[in-house]
């Protein structure tokens, strides 16, 4: 016998993210997953100066805000054919590294963990026991007997409250948590932590875009940051080194508590490094550009299909031909018009609304395909592409991680097992180590560049009169994206945005193949249907962010969200 | 008072009466000029990312569109307590949906919320992709700037007025100003 589960956040005004799940013998058996609010916010740019572009796509999401300014002035410059000078490359990557730090962080700590981790077990925890195992595990000064016990008392004085706030809609006892008091007393005290540092590297966000969450420093051609070592108002040595240091800082968070962490939980859940593999093809574009050319980078992209590792295609650029030419969206299950899939630079925004029918339309996603194929993008994309090249940082850093939950969990952790839910958590935590070395080396690049003489950063755009067409990609923290843009005299003709949740949150295509959330969900066990944590696992290791819109408040507390088990 | 405050706007710009927040916000920049301890944000669609923004205030204005039974364009004003009377959503599937009382809770679990909070809120009329505000959410912005003024006065934050020129937000469609083309 099967039942029906929905797991639908109803917002006020849309919803956002639902699935269904056909359970059966305590498994899910058929999966589905729709967005429930209309996107099109592309087509407010129709028409308006490709120049003011990226202002407009940094609020498509108040969570990704950068990272769809920073494709939307690489889609204008690659149109352009329009070089970046290198401080402005430098200060770019600056930006998108502390702002994908900052990301990564706050997905683990307050987004996903507490997937893992059974806050009411804290109580029971030793904190002089915790403090021995973490420190065996790390070098973290922050893990005294003091310092937990200060974390254990707040959770005590939540539970003593009988209000239990923000851990009100947990599944606490639930039978899938499987930590000890003092594992799950570490995690909740870094849980506190994270937020300092997530909020350090907002800061270096803040500082070189001059605003957060939106950032103002962009040009086409470059950025606006004015360079004088000497001057107060501009980039100086003294705001340099300030955004060293904490960067530094966050880095020893990210190697010394962020990485561990995931390698000690994943340890105590081996079994979920074999479950939530779904789509096993992946994409990762290159990304953080080393010259003002883009000719080289520091992070590889390529394609994996089918989890053929040893077939991995690479790619040379950031928009390389073969990639351009093999994107496609499909509405076939999308509450949009059309019949074939079509490239971005084509592509339509007609909504056709019909109501949920998992037959039929279920979804404001669009299926995006590579190739014809689905395709799962994030950090497990990046860190397996790079592992495939042989990138030298990759295999560092994800040589590490096994190593790490190899000697904890008393395994072989070997790459294979990365194609699993916790494959993608450990991903996530690994590209966050290389992101935070590769901070210190562009920030050395960038100091050196300007010790030359160099303060270039930026070259004037000059529109052709005609039509052009651009790509502007940027490997974000939850994986490709990519924006398409149309350019005719001068002005915007045609913008698509493909985003990394749409490859990954979208629904079935033509060929009636499984968008990834849903491919991932298959075979899932679920110890009890009704408290579907198992589900939220999975989903949330893809780190889903449905182009985040209406934010209205609801004050009559009308409820957000609800599971329905028919 | 002696610390430190923010005056947040929150919403899309590109999704109608959405915007009012960050619209509140442009004119408080364009009008007044605040002491260094006010700080004032056009904090879009955070999500929890709205923790950040909390640490180290005392006291914190909000500007958001409301989803309430009163007629559009209508002033509400929302203290901490009516915030988190009902707690956080059930179940979070995607992690950046709206996040204010979920926000305050993870920072007063961290000891860093502010202990003065006010939510402004103007109930909107319209929510539809695109730029530019009704009627009724426009002429509330100009209550909501009040709003901010006198809760400021009653928390003893200083501010001036700089001028009174119309205020023109950046997403609505401006003169064109055509990019250089090659060979015009």
């Amino acid at each position: 016998m099967s039942s029906r589960i929905t797991i639908d956040p109803i917002t006020r005004i849309e919803g956002h993210l639902r699935i269904d799940v056909e359970v059966e013998n305590y498994a899910v058996s058929n999966a589905w997953a729709s967005c429930t609010m209309w996107r099109g916010i592309e087509t407010i740019l129709r028409g308006r100066d490709p120049r003011d572009a990226w202002m407009f796509t940094q609020r498509f999401c108040g969570v990704c805000t950068t990272v769809h300014a920073m494709a939307s002035v690489r889609a204008v410059e690659d149109a352009l054919k329009l070089p970046v000078p290198a401080n402005a490359q430098y200060i770019r990557n600056l930006i998108l590294i502390a702002h994908a730090l900052h990301d990564h962080i706050v997905h683990f700590y307050q987004l996903s963990a507490l997937d893992w981790v059974d806050i009411l077990q804290i109580p029971k925890a030793d904190p002089a026991a915790a403090s021995r195992l973490a420190e065996s595990l790390s070098p973290w000064t922050r893990n005294s007997t003091k310092e937990l016990k200060a974390a254990q008392d707040k959770v005590k004085a939540v539970a003593a409250s009988g209000q239990l706030g923000i851990f009100q809609n947990g599944y606490w006892g639930h039978p899938a948590m499987r930590l000890s008091p003092e594992v799950n007393l570490l995690a909740f005290s870094h849980y506190i932590q994270a937020l300092e540092y997530q909020r350090k590297a907002l800061q270096v966000v803040g500082m070189l875009g001059s605003k957060t969450p939106h950032i103002q420093n962009l040009v086409v051609g470059g950025v606006a940051n004015a360079i004088d070592l000497d001057s107060q108002s501009a980039l100086t040595m003294d705001k340099l080194e300030t955004i060293r240091l904490l960067l530094a800082e966050v880095s020893e968070f990210i190697n010394q508590v962020y990485l561990i962490d995931v390698c000690a939980v994943a340890a105590m859940y081996p079994e979920w490094f074999k479950i939530g593999a779904g789509v096993t093809n992946y994409l990762a574009v290159p990304d953080l550009p080393l010259d003002s050319n883009a000719g080289a980078y520091d992070l590889p992209g390529g394609v994996i299909m089918r989890g053929d590792i040893g077939g991995m295609q690479p790619f040379k650029t950031a928009a390389d031909p073969v990639f351009r030419e093999s994107v496609t969206e499909d509405v076939t299950h999308a509450y949009y018009q059309g019949e074939k899939p079509l490239r971005p630079w084509e592509g339509e925004t007609e909504p056709q609304f019909t109501g949920w029918d998992g037959e039929k339309k279920y979804s404001w996603v669009k299926s995006p395909r590579y190739k014809g194929q689905p395709m799962q993008v994030g950090p497990l994309s990046q860190v397996l592409v790079g592992y495939a090249q042989g990138h030298a940082l990759t295999k560092k850093y994800a040589n590490l991680a096994l190593g790490q939950v190899s000697a904890i969990a008393k395994v072989n952790a070997t790459p294979a097992l990365m194609h699993s839910t916790l494959g993608r958590h450990a991903a996530r935590a690994i590209r966050a180590a290389m992101l935070a070395e590769l901070a210190d080396k562009h920030w050395q690049l960038l100091v050196d560049n300007i010790a030359k003489g160099d303060l270039t950063v930026h070259n004037q755009p000059v529109f052709p009169s005609g039509e052009c067409e651009g790509v502007g990609t940027h490997e974000a923290p939850r994986g490709t994206l990519s924006h398409w843009i149309v350019i005719k005299n001068g002005k915007i003709a045609n913008y698509q945005a493909v985003v990394p949740s749409t490859w990954n949150a979208s629904p079935r295509d033509e060929q009636g193949a499984h968008g990834p959330y849903e491919a991932s969900l298959l075979h899932t066990p679920l110890a009890r249907p009704e408290e579907p944590l198992e589900v939220l696992r999975t989903v949330h290791s893809f780190d889903p962010c449905m182009a985040c819109a209406c934010h209205t408040f609801d004050p009559t507390g009308r409820q957000i969200a609800r599971v329905k088990v028919l | 008072m002696s610390g430190k405050i923010t005056i947040g706007g929150i919403g899309s710009v590109l999704l109608g009466d959405d915007a009012v927040g960050p619209y509140v916000i442009g004119r408080l920049e364009s009008a007044y000029c605040f002491e260094e301890r006010v700080t004032v944000a056009d904090l879009g669609t955070p999500g929890l990312d709205l923790v950040a923004h909390l640490s180290g205030i005392d006291a914190l204005i909000l500007i958001d569109s409301v989803k309430n039974d009163a007629p559009p364009g209508t002033l509400t004003l929302y203290r901490k307590e009516d915030i988190l009377r009902h707690g956080p959503a059930p179940v979070r599937m995607d992690p950046h949906s709206p996040a204010l009382s979920e926000s305050l809770l993870i920072a007063e679990l961290a000891g860093e919320g502010p202990k003065d909070i006010l939510l402004i809120g103007i109930t909107g009329e319209q929510y539809e992709v695109g730029t530019g505000l009704s009627a009724a959410a426009e002429r509330a912005a100009g209550g909501a700037v009040e709003q901010v003024l006198v809760e400021l006065d009653r928390l003893g934050f200083s501010y001036s007025e700089l001028r009174k020129n119309p205020y023109s937000a950046w997403w609505e469609p401006l003169a064109e100003a055509l990019p250089i083309l090659a060979g015009s």
